[in-house]
């Protein structure tokens, strides 16, 4: 375990670390573009340059290993200079576009010549043009004049998703990204080259030009896509989410997430979603309610026939405080323990594609197995089409899929599931095939899951806890305060609003909404 | 200066091109005695010779070899025919007139590494020397010098030629192995280093075509004698090659540490008629240039470059005379640099491209004072910070041809014409 000095302090790393990794545990900030620590090191970006004691040269952090009693210094005028021109030479080509680019807000060019610039440009010659708006592929565009060529991309492509799509082409000031010939970069991974690249060269043909990223407030919280439960950063403000990107976590996703977790976040906003409820009786039209009514009304029906004609089907896209609430009710109020498993895509259910991507397109099979498991349920699906066959089971309650996509038999399902003569059907997004259902319906719109909080335990047992990010429909309900409603329990406090003032008279309210339009004013800070 | 001939002792005859001329001449006799020594022996003689790469950094060949891992890996040995420097063309010569030399050079090196497979890596203009090395290869394995255990020894050595692109990059040895291995031709991040991790990520030792041909001589007579040549930290001969306005251009055989202005005056002949000699370039275009009084003190040999704030990199001296303009020269060099950047890295991609611009807006008359000094800010600030020597190779000219001759740059920038030639850049070339 070499022992160094970094710009004073004395930091201890393990063999065959390089300095710029000690740098980055050790907490001193250090410029860098090219290096990243998921990819191997090109040396290209020139910028993590540190002064070692007994080198009259500089030399790049990220690859030089830290060596027993190495004295390093970054902090030094000559540091900082070498560092300010490095910039410079990047920057001499750059266009100055950022007002119309989308990296702007957090572009590492523009924080890092916050930080180390050398303010008075010289340059004064014509820039080099390049090509603009390249089509790369299905997911990604490339501004190749903003690109500063530090080869993470097609390291990405080489190393981690091993696809090889890209390549820099041509020499000197003239080099560019691209992709081979007759070649797109269209792979499941695709996405990451445009989060790893530190400036706007790479841009989502899904984000690009949809939000100011300083109009977005970020949260953390888990993929729900598939059952590895990638840890994610997803963002949004008030006119919903508009991207998803991965946040590190070496246990699960290192640092990437794949192109189809990128898309979660698209059946969470408004425009897909259930935002009442709907409720209607055999022959009768479809009545809009209130969640909390229509989960009440279903209750009562519920319990007035406890027992065995009741039936549950769960999908495992909830999360383990949620399936503990509603089956504990189902046991313990309903006394049915007719519970059964909706299991999509059975024959992919183990497929793997070696780096993220999993066939079991759902984020907590394995909790919901370990909460039946509890409550030693184990009913096969065939009972449930027997007892629908045979009418012995009259009422089923399904927790349906959040994400419908993933679940190739939906529609096939739902029609066999409204053979029972009372539906109670929770969901969260709205979907077709559950519009023309004739019958007993009760239709609840479900929260999706970044409107709570909880537990998805991943396919290798890994328990994620997550916050709730925010709320998109007022009206849904979890599927714990479901399971509250249909017992028969109260959610919540009894409503007080006749203590206060309504809310619209409220003096402070004006001045409320103003610092909501300017809320990006109160979370950048100054520079 | 005949008795300093060690290599081009017999470049006079063309017969010395075949097997039979090779071998009339001396030539595969040191071969079985190399093949009979122990490999560490030859790499100590050479160590003891004090032969450094010839190929312009001039690193000491023993010690280079030495650095080799002490494993049974496979390793190569690969000679550097790239020659790209502008103004060298001695290896040229030497794959021309004499390709066996090479070739045994190479198998009693090859021999010293421990390595089984030799690669030439010729620059592809080079159709000729290609021709005549591959007649030679053809010629040296049909006698047993090259293939299967080689003259009874139980020594095998498999050479073959792989024509270069083009790339000046490609002279870099990390480059070089990159070309070779099939990739573009960029400079490869060290460490590794190529004798730990080179072609194919194998130990590989890279090595010009005159330093692996001296090899031969050296294993010959013995480090002693090739000590006599040259000095303490420069010994044995180097071939210059001489060009620019003299009466006798090409190469030459001298010792080193010989004096620069001799090899000008005397050996070339001195200037053409009516011309004063006004700067030497001593070591191609990436050295930095002499002016006249510099050049009266200067010797050939790497402390005495060195001394001078130049150096002797390959052994190309381009005599500049006084009808020529500087800063048209400079226009040429940084060309050539911005053109042969690899682009890897930020400093060397983008410097070469900035300092190539504004010589060209002196020239075309647009420049500004300031600019002058701007070359210099930007130069220093390319030195040194790259992967591999090409920015401080694009950096140095401009770094000295701005400071020793910032007057004609001057008067460039004021009158928008050649203080020399007196008219503009437009008149110059057309």
């Amino acid at each position: 375990m070499p022992k160094c000095t970094i710009n004073g302090k004395e930091v201890e790393v393990k063999e065959g670390t390089s300095i710029i990794e000690a740098m980055q545990t050790s907490g001193d900030r250090i410029a860098h573009y090219c290096w990243h620590p998921g990819l191997s090191v090109a040396g290209v970006c020139r910028l993590c340059m540190v002064e070692i004691e007994g080198n009259p040269r500089v030399q790049i952090a990220c690859n030089t290993m830290v060596t027993e009693g190495m004295k390093i210094n970054n902090t030094s005028e000559k540091v900082r200079d070498a560092v300010k021109w490095g910039l410079d030479f990047h920057l001499i080509n750059h266009p100055l576009d950022c007002p119309i680019c989308d990296q702007a807000g957090e572009c590492g060019l523009q924080d890092q010549y916050m930080e180390y610039g050398k303010y008075d440009p010289e340059m004064a010659e014509p820039k080099v043009k390049k090509h603009k708006v390249l089509d790369l592929g299905p997911t990604v565009v490339l501004d190749s004049e903003r690109c500063i060529l530090c080869s993470r991309c097609v390291r990405f492509t080489e190393e981690v998703s091993k696809t090889n799509e890209l390549g820099i082409f041509n020499r000197g000031d003239h080099s560019e990204i691209g992709c081979s010939e007759g070649v797109q970069l269209d792979n499941k991974y695709s996405l990451n080259t445009v989060d790893i690249c530190p400036v706007g060269a790479l841009t989502s043909k899904d984000f690009r030009f949809r939000q100011r990223v300083w109009y977005l407030k970020d949260a953390d919280t888990v993929c729900n896509g598939c059952s590895t439960g990638c840890n994610v950063k997803v963002y949004y403000n008030k006119e919903g989410f508009f991207r998803v990107k991965p946040v590190y976590n070496e246990k699960v996703n290192g640092h990437w997430m794949c192109d189809e977790g990128r898309d979660v976040y698209k059946f969470v906003n408004r425009e897909k979603r259930l935002l009442k409820a709907l409720v209607r009786s055999s022959g009768s039209a479809w009545t809009e309610m209130t969640a909390g009514a229509a989960a009440k009304s279903a209750g009562e029906k519920l319990r007035s026939q406890a027992g065995d004609s009741l039936a549950l089907v769960l999908t495992a896209q909830y999360t383990v405080e949620e399936f503990e609430a509603i089956i504990s009710t189902f046991v313990n109020e309903f006394k049915s323990k007719k519970i059964f498993f909706w299991v999509n895509n059975k024959e992919t259910f183990d497929s793997f594609d070696g780096l993220l991507l999993r066939g079991d397109k759902n984020p907590n099979t394995k909790g919901l197995l370990k909460v039946l498991e509890r409550y030693s349920i184990t009913a096969p699906w065939s009972d449930l089409s027997a007892g629908l066959a045979n009418g012995s089971i009259k009422t089923v309650v399904v927790a349906a899929p959040e994400n419908t996509s993933v679940f190739p038999d939906y529609t096939e399902k739902v029609k066999e599931l409204s053979k029972a003569s009372q539906v109670i059907w929770i969901q969260s997004t709205q979907h077709e095939a559950l519009m023309g259902l004739n019958g007993n319906i009760h239709l609840i719109p479900a929260k999706s899951f970044v409107e709570k909080d909880g537990t998805f335990v991943n396919f290798s047992g890994l328990e994620q806890k997550f916050k709730k990010v925010t709320t998109v429909v007022s009206e849904a309900l979890t599927l714990t305060e479901v399971a509250l409603l249909l017992a028969g329990k109260n959610l919540m406090m009894p409503n007080q609003t006749e203590l206060l003032a309504p809310a619209a008279q409220r003096p402070d309210q004006v001045a409320l909404e103003a610092r909501k339009k300017n809320e990006f004013v109160f979370k950048r800070g100054s520079l | 200066m005949a008795e300093s001939k060690v290599l081009t002792e017999f470049y006079h005859l063309p017969e010395y091109q075949s097997l039979v001329g090779y071998k009339a001449n001396g030539g595969y006799e040191t071969l079985p005695k190399a093949l009979k020594m122990q490999p560490q022996a030859i790499i100590d003689e050479v160590k003891a010779s004090g032969l450094r790469g010839r190929g312009g950094a001039g690193f000491p060949t023993g010690m280079k070899w030495g650095f080799l891992p002490k494993n049974n890996e496979p390793r190569y040995l690969l000679c550097n025919a790239d020659e790209g420097e502008p103004g060298t063309f001695k290896d040229r010569m030497m794959m021309e007139r004499a390709p066996h030399q090479l070739i045994e050079g190479m198998i009693i090196s090859g021999f010293a590494v421990g390595s089984n497979k030799g690669y030439i890596y010729v620059r592809g203009e080079y159709v000729f020397p290609i021709r005549c090395l591959e007649k030679a290869i053809k010629e040296a394995y049909d006698a047993g010098f090259l293939g299967k255990n080689i003259l009874g020894s139980g020594f095998d050595f498999e050479l073959d030629i792989y024509r270069g692109a083009g790339a000046y990059i490609c002279g870099e040895e990390t480059g070089m192995i990159s070309s070779l291995e099939g990739l573009k031709g960029q400079p490869k991040l060290k460490p590794p280093f190529p004798a730990v991790q080179g072609y194919l990520r194998k130990p590989t030792i890279v090595n010009n075509v005159e330093t692996l041909a001296a090899v031969t001589y050296i294993i010959r007579d013995g480090a002693q004698v090739y000590r006599k040549f040259g000095t303490e930290k420069s010994a044995g001969t180097k071939l210059f090659s001489v060009s620019g306005n003299v009466v006798k251009p090409g190469n030459y055989e001298v010792p080193l540490a010989y004096p620069l202005i001799d090899l000008i005056m005397k050996e070339c002949g001195g200037m053409k008629p009516g011309r004063k000699l006004k700067a030497v370039i001593p070591g191609g275009s990436s050295a930095p240039v002499l002016n006249a009084e510099e050049v009266g003190k200067a010797n050939l040999d790497y402390e005495s470059l060195a001394g001078l704030g130049s150096m002797l990199g390959s052994g190309a001296v381009i005599v500049i005379d006084d009808s020529q303009c500087m800063v048209d020269m400079l226009g040429v060099l940084t060309h050539f640099y911005h053109h042969e950047s690899c682009g890897q890295c930020t400093p060397c991609r983008e410097g070469t491209g900035w300092l190539n611009k504004i010589v060209h807006s002196i020239l075309e008359g647009r420049g500004r004072l300031q600019d002058i000094d701007l070359l210099i800010k930007v130069a220093d600030n390319m030195k040194g910070k790259t992967i591999c020597a090409l920015s401080d190779a694009a950096a140095l000219p401009v770094l000295s041809f701005v400071t020793k001759f910032r007057d004609e740059f001057e008067f460039y920038v004021r009158e928008g014409r050649s203080k020399v030639k007196g008219t503009t850049y437009a008149e110059m070339h057309h």
